[in-house]
């Protein structure tokens, strides 16, 4: 009777368990499809079902790095400035919650103070007025070196940076008490003083870093990860959270411009997996996506031909080489070794054949790169600066048109003769050192590497190929323990210097190892900046003798167009040393249902479905 | 139940608790040999911050001391730590998140699992050799040879892309369907082919022979005396497995976007979530432990036979 009674027991409670699952599934308001309303009758609108990313890591303003979290961001919060678009569907920036974005006042020091005025009647979602105070507190803690956020160098423009970024010789902060230079003289004003006139500094307004949060809200450090304590000032509010799975933002009607919005309710949800999203797209419960299989993308295009869109975005796909890597043939001698790596690697980067590797491989609507500084960021009279780059009649560095290809090539193969030895008969090198190129693993970077791989095996060069899962593969980059390696970066803001100040000598980003190791003391680079008006000339130094220095001065310069030109020269320095080899330009690829009307994205690739509407 | 059983009760659970104890050691020094660390990404952070963000989080300490005060949290205050990439959220808030989903797919799967399993295996061992039994037979091989990635996707392209009668992701209303019935598949046919071997087995006893000599009715002979006795080798199957539904959904979780534990672990892992890593590892791991040993002690409730020593 007793083995009854708990065999009983067991069935019973593993039945109740599944009957109460039954019953709990989770339906965030509006889950009905786009345009049905929210379930209740909260928002008026209608709801849209997107998806942008997985889970986020953080939807703190000052802590979040990610492109999607961005893209929920500028959903939930109203920053001085924002991004919109303009009748002709040009991206734009406005004001937002400030009135006007006013040029800046030059001081004596060379310092510039900008003045901002915050609307009337700016509210917090749960209806606290936001004061000046508000952001000031959000960009000093977003600043801090305690708070430790991924874009804390953001505010590296503002006086008073420096001092808070300030570190003794075990990393500990010099003067923890250090601020920014902003003040609030009342409650709706904003003074902020720059060390720089900076190009991008409206911009810079307008990311998701220098939006305001408040001191009593973020004092609990869970505040973000829950809707019940999540309080934002932008478009929308969190009206729900199922971790992993969905969240769905509802119109605030705090928000000062809340009629403009049209969209009542967006149900984001929570998926990496680039396979599922086109299954919920494609039986029509999506009606956006931001990632597609790389394998289903030719079919795509010709099945939703309206639907699928391309367009730019600020990065650039390059391979990086290891500076400190001998390529030389075992044994040979050469007077100007450093010279001699250089040529090779840059006769190399000619044997690839850009066009089909974005054509047939990557099949994106990528661009051939030319240039490590992305197509997008502009030069300064506004064309762009990857069109400008070089000397030569073409755009960038090298000629990336389909038909200069057997020219490049050829070229490649006469160059690499003055170092190894070629056989005429097999038409092959036969004592190039062989290499490794490392890539993290994903069938879209192991597709483009083999193509290399390839491509180098033609003329008898060995390459072996090498994965490493994406934590590892990072550690190894920035160790310098490759040879060549597979690399991107996105832009996060306007201006080519966040292309040029990673390859200092210590930044963390400096993967190539440049001024490290080896290369330390090698004393190659001569650099003469008297053309562009400044009075720096170096003969034979290092690359923090050279290359720092000029990013030092770029960084210090205050005429626009002598600055843009010292990052010509720059680049030229950096694409001279062949470690970088660029190989396409990236471009923002997603889904978008041909029934949504008003939806736009920024070069950064933060998508906004603020204005939107759906179609029956 | 008789002082040896207790004894023998007693003497599994320490042994479980040094297992536990012996996965959460290996782990923890293995996790920390790995290459790479939390604060890594494509873009680097500074010096000051990576140093800001270690001394906040305690990794700047020996790992020895690391290891102690780690061991000596989860001991005295049932505190995994703070999850080290989602910040503000705490590794039981995450994990408790995960197994809400994961524990009722994984629960329901096995149910509907050892429903169906033990219904078609005593159907098949009655008529067999007749075509029903051929049918179970052919369908229980191909459900049990079929990786779950595969049978999930076919699932997805005919009721969600094709029919639209279910949605392809985890979230929506009925979102569950899909993954539930992939999940069970597997387990049913390997239910449906024990029972029915485990039947046979039994409908072949002496006892059986003489229940019919005695005249007593058919269905009381398979209800009362065959059916329960073949269901032995089942309930030592049914325990790891129902861990092993809950633990190792991961390809289904992908496969339907379902927001269960297997998808935290595996980005634990490559984010170097370390708290994270440890969390779900210890989780998974008391799982199947504990199935393990509630399993062994069903088996003595239902055959007196055996004795645990």
């Amino acid at each position: 009777m007793k083995k009854k009674a708990c065999a009983m027991a067991l069935a019973g409670l593993m039945t109740a368990s599944a009957l109460a699952g039954c019953g709990d599934t989770n339906v965030p308001a509006g889950e009905n499809g786009a345009g049905t309303g929210a379930a209740g009758g909260a928002t008026a609108g209608g709801a849209i079902n997107v998806c942008f990313g997985s889970e986020p890591d953080t939807l703190d303003p000052a802590l979040n790095s990610a492109v999607d979290g961005a893209t929920f961001l500028v959903h939930l919060y109203s920053g001085l400035a924002k991004w919109e678009q303009d009748a002709n569907g040009v991206m734009q920036i406005v004001p937002d919650a400030a009135t006007e974005l006013p040029e800046g006042v030059e001081n004596a020091d060379g310092t510039i103070t900008y003045t901002y005025t915050l609307r009337d009647g700016l509210k917090w979602s749960d209806g606290q007025d936001v004061t000046a105070g508000d952001f000031i507190y959000a960009w000093n803690r977003a600043a801090s070196a305690e708070l430790a956020a991924d874009y804390g160098y953001m505010f590296e423009v503002i006086d008073g940076y420096d001092e808070i970024a300030d570190v003794d010789a075990d990393g500990n902060p010099v003067n923890p008490d250090a601020k920014l230079n902003v003040q609030a003289p009342d409650e709706k004003t904003i003074v902020v003083t720059l060390y720089n006139p900076v190009s991008y500094w409206n911009e810079l307004l307008a990311f998701p870093t220098y939006f305001p949060v408040r001191e009593d809200v973020v004092s609990n450090e869970a505040w973000a990860t829950d809707p019940s304590t999540y309080v934002c000032n932008g478009p929308y509010k969190i009206s729900a959270w199922d971790h992993n799975s969905v969240i769905t933002l509802s119109k605030n009607e705090n928000y000062f411009d809340a009629d403009k919005i049209t969209m009542g309710t967006i149900n984001c949800y929570l998926s990496d997996d680039q396979n599922n999203m086109l299954t919920n797209f494609k039986n029509g419960d999506w009606q956006f996506i931001d990632d597609i299989p790389t394998n289903e993308i030719a079919t795509i295009k010709n099945d939703y031909p309206t639907e699928f869109v391309v367009t730019g975005q600020l990065g650039t796909y390059y391979v990086c080489w290891n500076i400190n890597e001998d390529i030389m043939p075992a044994g040979s001698e050469f007077a100007n070794e450093e010279y001699a790596k250089a040529e090779v690697r840059r006769a190399i980067s000619l044997l690839f054949d850009r066009n089909y590797i974005v054509n047939d491989i990557a099949q994106g609507g990528q661009l051939p790169a030319s240039s490590f500084v992305a197509m997008g960021l502009t030069d300064a009279d506004g064309s762009q600066f990857y069109k400008n780059a070089g000397t030569n009649s073409y755009d960038g560095y090298y000629d990336v048109s389909a038909d200069a290809y057997t020219e490049n090539f050829n070229q490649a193969v006469s160059i690499l003769k003055k170092y190894y030895t070629w056989d005429e008969a097999t038409q092959k090198f036969t004592d190039f050192p062989t290499l490794t190129y490392l890539y993290n693993t994903s069938e879209g970077h192991k597709a483009i590497g083999e193509y290399l791989q390839n491509a180098l095996a033609g003329v008898g060069i060995t390459m072996n190929l090498e994965n490493q899962e994406w934590a590892t593969f990072l550690n190894t980059r920035k160790n310098g323990e490759y040879s060549i390696a597979r690399n991107g970066w996105l832009a996060d803001y306007n201006d080519p210097i966040c292309f040029l100040d990673m390859w200092t000598t210590n930044s963390g980003n400096n993967d190539v190892q440049f001024g490290k190791g080896a290369h330390k003391n090698e004393k190659s680079y001569s650099m003469d900046l008297t053309s562009c008006g400044v009075d720096i000339k170096v003969d034979l130094g290092t690359w923090a003798e050279t290359y720092d220095v000029l990013i030092d001065t770029i960084k210090s310069t205050t005429d626009n167009e002598t600055r843009y030109k010292l990052m010509h020269v720059a680049e030229d320095m950096l694409m001279d040393t062949g470690c970088i080899t660029p190989l396409y330009f990236y471009t923002d690829m997603y889904m978008l249902d041909d029934s949504v009307q008003g939806f736009f994205s920024n070069p950064l690739g933060y998508k906004y479905f603020m204005y939107t509407t759906v179609n029956q | 139940m008789s002082a040896k059983t207790i004894s023998y009760i007693i003497k599994r659970i320490i042994l479980a608790v040094i297992t536990v104890w012996v996965v959460i050691t290996v782990t923890f020094f293995v996790m920390h040999a790995v290459p790479g660390g939390p604060f890594m990404g494509e873009k680097a952070i500074s010096e000051a911050a990576q140093k800001s963000l270690e001394a906040k989080y305690g990794l700047d300490k020996p790992l020895g001391v690391q290891y102690v005060t780690y061991l000596k949290d989860i001991v005295t205050k049932f505190d995994f730590g703070p999850s080290l990439k989602q910040r503000g959220r705490t590794v039981v808030g995450i994990i408790g998140d995960g197994m809400k989903t994961s524990v009722k797919l994984g629960v329901i799967a096995a149910v509907i699992a050892l429903v169906l399993g033990v219904v078609l295996g005593s159907i098949a061992a009655l008529r067999r050799n007749t075509i029903l039994d051929r049918v179970v037979m052919v369908l229980t091989t191909a459900f049990v040879s079929m990786p779950s990635f595969i049978m999930g996707s076919l699932l997805l392209i005919i009721f969600a892309v094709k029919l639209h009668v279910l949605p392809a992701n985890g979230a929506a209303a009925g979102g569950l369907i899909l993954p539930i019935i992939t999940l069970s598949l597997s387990p049913m046919a390997h239910i449906t082919r024990l029972t029915r071997s485990s039947m046979l087995d039994v409908l072949g006893q002496d006892y059986i022979r003489t229940a019919r000599a005695k005249g007593v009715p058919y269905l009381k002979i398979i209800f009362g005396h065959a059916l329960k006795n073949s269901l032995l080798p089942v309930i030592t199957y049914f325990g790891p497995m129902l861990a092993y539904i809950v633990t190792g959904s991961l390809v289904v979780e992908q496969i339907f976007a379902v927001p269960g534990i297997g998808r935290a672990f595996i980005s634990s892992i490559t984010g170097r979530d370390y708290p994270m890593i440890m969390g779900t590892t210890i989780i998974l791991a008391a799982l199947i432990v504990v199935m393990n040993l509630i399993s062994d002690i069903l088996y003595k409730i239902v055959d007196p036979r055996i004795t645990l020593e």
